[in-house]
């Protein structure tokens, strides 16, 4: 008689298969069991397992002894016991659970980081929005005056000072070089 | 005098004898240190001590454990990272 029962849930911490969920189907020995995934969903083969290298967890399946793989394939499906033990440092080993699946308990971190990066952006974009509108609103100004009445009358107004005295010394310097 | 490249102190030197009996120097480049933990610092047993182009020619195999972080964690630290991981959700 070993530690473990028949029908315990446990994840491997030992070998190729570590972080992997598997199920006790039959007791072999004092140190040992026998254990599968089964293969199809958690990629654990159907094998014998040294109890050193498991860890159980609370959860535990109606299975008579020595039950083959599509009886215990069943029982594991009414559990969401698949989905809770994702572990992230070993994600995407179970194959019910696609690749980039984060945990409930993995997520709050993810929401936290996009938080603090949405509203730094959001002021840079508004900006040169801002500086385009003003731009075209410059032409139809100028063909028809009584149209733009209040609003856009200042930046109508400055632009035109800008432009003169660039223009003046442009005209100057080549006078003064003669 | 060998050329400038192999002058160096750092290459390691063998002496071999030719058929002939002339005794010659052979150099090679130093074998890389022991890859280490990344946790513990301790030596990780199934990672070879070769230079590079040794280790590709070998077997997948035998380059790294087959564990997950194996070539990375020992296999203590890799077991506590699996059970820390399930205390997690756990809890």
């Amino acid at each position: 008689m070993s530690v473990l029962e028949v029908g315990r849930v446990c994840i491997k911490t030992a070998g190729r298969e570590a972080g992997k969920l598997c199920v006790v189907v039959k007791d072999v020995d004092d140190s040992f069991v026998l254990v599968t995934g089964p293969k199809s969903m958690t990629r654990v083969k159907r094998r014998k397992c040294n109890i050193a290298h498991l860890e159980p967890l609370e959860v535990k399946l109606p299975i008579k002894s020595d039950a083959p793989d599509s009886e215990v394939e069943a029982e594991l499906k009414k559990t969401d016991v698949l989905k809770k033990y994702a572990l992230p440092l070993f994600a995407g080993h179970h194959r019910e659970v696609p690749r980039g699946y984060i945990p409930k308990h993995a997520e709050k971190k993810h929401v936290e980081e996009t938080h603090e990066e949405k509203p730094k952006k959001e002021p840079k974009e508004e900006k040169p929005a801002e500086k385009k509108k003003t731009e075209h609103k410059e032409k139809p100004k100028t063909a028809a005056k009584p149209a733009a009445k209040k609003v856009t009358k200042k930046p109508a107004a400055k632009k035109p000072t800008i432009k003169k005295p660039a223009e003046k010394k442009a005209t100057k310097k080549p006078a003064s070089k003669k | 005098m060998p050329r400038p490249a192999l002058r160096s102190r750092s290459m390691r030197r063998t002496k071999k004898k030719l058929p002939r009996g002339l005794t010659v120097l052979r150099y090679s480049k130093p074998k890389p240190g022991h890859t280490v933990c990344a946790i513990c610092k301790s030596k990780l047993h199934g990672v070879p001590r070769e230079l590079p182009y040794r280790v590709a020619k070998l077997p997948k195999t035998k380059r790294v454990p087959e564990r997950p972080f194996g070539g990375h964690l020992c296999s203590k630290c890799s077991r506590k990272a699996v059970k820390s991981s399930i205390y997690k959700v756990s809890s």
